[in-house]
């Protein structure tokens, strides 16, 4: 069975008067349909814009999306003209973003927000819109959804505007959801709530998710697979288990030990990464990693590493993964 | 246990909520911080934890008197601190210092490093000339910053070397207490554990205590002795740190430390989480009686009635429940 | 226990203060530049006028009355026989002096105003800006004719009239900026460390207030050399033999079908100082604007 997107070799860049930021810089991954996947890495690592590129979000013209393929469905996305594009985001392929204050209309209330989507990709009147709007609201959790569909979003508390969000991204019954970061600003217990509700709507809708985060809880327990990106690059991935069980990459290796676990003893120290990360626009020759790396080696410096393959469905871009010696895992 | 150097006692913060037009009239209070009492001991570190508008932030401010309380005590070397002017609180501020949140807003843009770090020494006429430089050198060493860059400014530094800027900042003077205010919330992770370990090792060196404000549980385990956790400006339960996260009383702990996902696929998959109905409640209209009973999966009918009092429960650990309330004086 | 890596500047780009990231913004921008070097050729040229010209402004000629621009006067004579570009020249001298200390004074009045009112806050503040607000119902104009013709006199009065009413402006405008300051973290810091208001004020409200400031009074010294010549024009700015390019349109304006020229030169010569000023105030204010800056 086919991917349902198949992101290949893509490169965003953003040209700035300092100098081109790598943002993207030729990045593939992929999903199946109901299944979801996690891009996770720190600020600066490109996997916000790679979301963006999906679904040619990317403000022209200081950013581009310079080559790559992005498949879905058998159609590239990259090739479709805007009218096309436009059909498809919403409908097809839909976002929720990080700060629902800022990406929901203030004049506008949540009702004629869902039910906007409706309007234009099934062609539903207003009041069909709003009916429908009443049980997006329901199958998010939001009481009284009668009533609140008349509110407008400053009456809604931010767990509940990002649920909202939710009803919006799933109006249209879409194939594919990016999430980017929907949980950051939330309160933890408030995450909870809102990231099982989104398992469970995925799960019912047989809807593929593509979770952003920098959280390694949250891609542990939602996401069957993990790219973890750094510095514009995919640098491992694979399913869950075996990224979190034996990383192959010592980024991975680092991130995973400088997190405190709430159920491991506590150790005395934490293991952090050194140093801090790259400027995008004075990226070094050869691996992007190498400055902070605790196991570099000569080829390090000289040339920047493919992902290479460890199993069928797990891959990582180091080189000193490949002469056998990890001394990073456990 | 070593001796208490801060002890807070009943301290509350009120907002006003005005309305009118010529003359403001109050409607209601916001109860950022309603009654809580806790002491700090010499070199600990007590962890604050709590979600937003549990009035955690306005409690590491208000005993620190950046913000006036509306009652209750802050005794710091036998005096009251919330008695004080603020004249008179400017030799106590030498020894009671701030880490603040955000890297970018909490140093001066028009300040050097070695600006930012000597101000504290500036303001109270410690050292001149050279001995001023070495200090800062010195200073800028101890958090792992070269000297070199002491004449750059901090939008050529990084999100965590910032912090690292604020972290020398609080210890110019040689405080015995900094409260930080949520120092690696805004920090990526890796950097986070380099300021944790930094925050640590400047702990055993010099003895300060340290209050750690935070959301992040798993965080505040690793670094705490000690741990308060609040709900709408009250407190819930406070107890060692091994003890809270290994029998946590209180449902609301329950429940805060199911919320946290580990970052281990085998965990999670097995793991079921408590998930909590409802929001939190705004605090200008606190429930009636414990303040956590809407949201509570373990509420009986005597919650909404009575508001539990912080007793006992087991060497020193505390909670306020009624579910561990044996009896009432 | 101290990495060495934590030890390099994250971006290796050059190293500027922030007034020197400020001039090379500043430079890049052509017409503020042009602007500039348009009022320093100017400044200059008032200043070294007596070298550059061999005429006084008030020197008659009863005998060349209205002539044409010739190598003798390069721009003609006026009325009296005065050369129109000695005339020109010593009136820079008048239009740049007013925009200038119009300006002390305003700063002198408007910044402690207003940095009271937005440090102090509460009913000082509430006090001081309904004060503004009633100073600021009046048309600027005609309260500065109305002190003008109160306070009689010569070119110092001038100042003092057009300082007296445009303080208000900076005022507000200094109190908005600290307000908006005084809420960032780095003065609840400053605060924590011991530090009073007037400390607090002073080293960190005001100079991160400074760009606004700059860039306003940059805006204001044109409208300022505007109102003197609007008033000498009618007549209550400077006072004869001061020269004035105000006083020069009013004089031409008598004989404009005899001589154009009498209006057109000191009239382009305010539309040309004023346009500069103007170049260089949007040129400073996006050299100053922090959020351009990365």
């Amino acid at each position: 069975m086919t991917a349902l997107l198949e992101v290949r070799n893509v490169k965003t860049y953003f040209y700035t008067q300092d100098g081109v930021v790598k943002a993207v810089d030729g990045v593939s991954f992929n999903v199946n349909r109901g299944e979801t996947i996690a891009l996770v890495g720190e600020s600066g690592c490109g996997k916000t814009v790679s979301a963006l590129s999906i679904l040619r979000l990317v403000a022209e013209p200081a950013g581009k999306i310079v080559s790559g393929e992005i498949i879905f469905n058998g159609i590239d996305l990259l090739k479709l003209s805007n009218e096309e594009m436009r059909k498809m985001r919403g409908a097809k392929i839909s976002i929720i973003f990080q700060e629902p204050l800022t990406s929901l209309n203030p004049v506008l209330t949540i009702g004629r927000q869902i039910s906007e989507g409706l309007e234009f990709h099934k062609n539903m009147s207003v009041r069909e819109g709003m009916q429908e709007a009443t049980r997006l609201l329901q199958m998010v959790g939001i009481p009284h959804p009668e009533r609140r569909v008349h509110d407008f979003p400053h009456q809604f508390s931010g767990g509940m505007r990002q649920r909202a969000m939710i009803a919006i991204a799933i109006a249209c019954q879409p194939q594919l959801i990016i999430a980017d970061e929907p949980t950051t600003v939330v309160d933890v217990t408030i995450q909870a709530q809102l990231l099982e509700l989104i398992r469970n709507i995925t799960k019912e809708l047989n809807t593929a998710l593509i979770l952003i985060t920098h959280n390694l809880g949250i891609v542990a327990r939602y996401a069957q697979r993990v790219f973890v990106m750094y510095a514009g690059d995919i640098v491992e991935h694979g399913k869950a288990l075996d990224v979190y069980h034996t990383p192959f990459h010592p980024y991975t290796a680092g991130l995973l030990g400088s997190v405190p676990r709430l159920d491991e003893p506590r150790k005395t120290r934490l293991q952090p990464i050194e140093g801090q990360p790259p400027d995008l626009i004075a990226l070094p020759a050869g691996c992007s990693f190498q400055a902070r790396c605790a196991y570099a080696i000569p080829e390090c410096h000289k040339e920047k590493p493919p992902l290479l393959e460890i199993s069928p469905s797990h891959f990582a871009a180091c080189w000193v993964s490949q002469k056998g010696s990890r001394s990073w895992q456990k | 246990m070593a001796e208490i150097i801060i002890e807070v006692n009943n301290l509350a913060k009120y907002f006003p909520v005005t309305r009118g037009l010529f003359h403001q009239k109050k409607i209601a209070d916001v109860k950022a911080v309603d009654g809580v009492s806790f002491a700090i001991h010499n070199g600990e570190t007590l962890g604050l934890v709590g979600e937003s508008g549990c009035g955690k932030t306005t409690l590491g401010r208000c005993i620190l008197q950046l913000i006036r309380p509306t009652s209750g005590e802050v005794i710091f070397e036998g005096r009251d601190l919330c008695e004080l002017s603020d004249k008179e609180l400017v030799p106590v501020r030498k020894k009671l210092q701030v880490i603040f949140q955000d890297p970018y807003d909490s140093l001066d843009p028009r300040f050097t490093a070695m600006d930012i770090i000597g101000e504290p020494l500036r303001i109270h006429n410690i050292f001149k000339g050279t001995e001023y430089r070495d200090r800062v050198a010195e200073l800028m060493n101890l958090v792992g910053l070269a000297p070199y860059m002491a004449e750059r400014y901090p939008h050529e530094f990084s999100g965590g070397q910032r912090q690292r800027l604020g972290v020398a900042r609080a210890l110019a003077l040689q405080p015995q207490f900094i409260m930080c205010d949520e120092p690696i919330s805004a920090l990526d992770v890796s950097i986070q554990a380099q300021i944790i370990n930094l925050l640590d090792d400047l702990q055993q060196k010099f003895g300060v205590a340290y209050l750690f404000i935070s959301h992040d549980l798993s965080v505040v385990r690793h670094i705490s002795d000690r741990v308060i956790v609040m709900y709408l400006g009250k407190v819930m339960e406070i107890s060692n740190r091994d003890e809270l996260y290994k029998n946590p009383l209180h449902p609301y702990t329950q429940a805060l430390l199911s919320a946290v996902p580990i970052p281990d696929p085998a965990v999670e998959i097995n793991r079921a989480v408590i998930v909590l109905k409802g929001e939190v409640p705004s605090p200008m209209n606190p429930p009636s009686g414990c303040v956590f009973h809407p949201r509570c999966y373990r509420a009986f009918a005597d919650c909404p009635k009575v508001v539990p009092l912080l007793a006992d429960a087991g060497d020193s650990h505390q909670v306020a429940c009624l579910l561990y309330e044996t009896s009432r004086p | 226990m101290v990495s060495s890596t934590n030890t390099t500047i994250v971006n290796e780009r050059p190293h500027h203060t922030l007034w020197g990231d400020a001039w090379i913004r500043l430079r890049r921008n052509k017409l503020a530049m042009a602007g500039g070097i348009f009022i320093i050729v100017l400044t200059l040229a008032a200043i070294f006028a007596p070298l550059i010209t061999p005429y006084s402004f008030a020197h008659q000629d009863l005998n060349a009355i209205l002539e044409n621009p010739s190598s003798k006067h390069w721009l003609g004579t006026d009325g009296l026989g005065r050369d129109v570009f000695a005339r020109l020249l010593y009136g820079a001298r008048t239009s740049l002096a007013v925009g200038i200390f119009a300006q002390l004074i305003v700063i002198g009045i408007g910044l402690p105003i207003g940095a009271v009112a937005g440090y102090a806050g509460g009913r000082l503040d509430n006090a001081l800006m309904r004060f503004v607000d009633v100073m600021y119902g009046f048309p600027d104009l005609l309260l500065v004719i109305l002190l003008k013709a109160i306070l009689g006199g010569g070119i110092y009065q001038l100042f003092l009239a057009i300082g007296l009413v445009a303080w208000v402006n900076i005022a507000r405008l200094i109190r908005g900026q600290i307000l908006a300051i005084k809420s960032r973290e780095f003065v609840s810091a400053a605060h924590a460390m011991g530090g009073m208001g007037p400390y607090i004020t002073w080293r960190h409200l005001l100079p991160n207030s400074l760009g606004p400031i700059i860039v306003s009074i940059t805006f204001n010294i044109p409208r300022a050399i505007f109102t003197e010549a609007a008033l000498s024009f009618i007549g209550i700015g400077v006072r004869p033999p001061t020269p004035s390019w105000g006083t020069m349109i009013s004089d031409g304006y008598a004989v404009i079908f005899a001589s154009w020229y009498q209006v057109f030169f000191p009239a382009l010569a305010i539309a040309l100082l004023m346009i500069a000023f103007t170049f260089l105030g949007d040129g400073l204010r996006d050299a100053l604007d922090p959020k351009m800056r990365r």
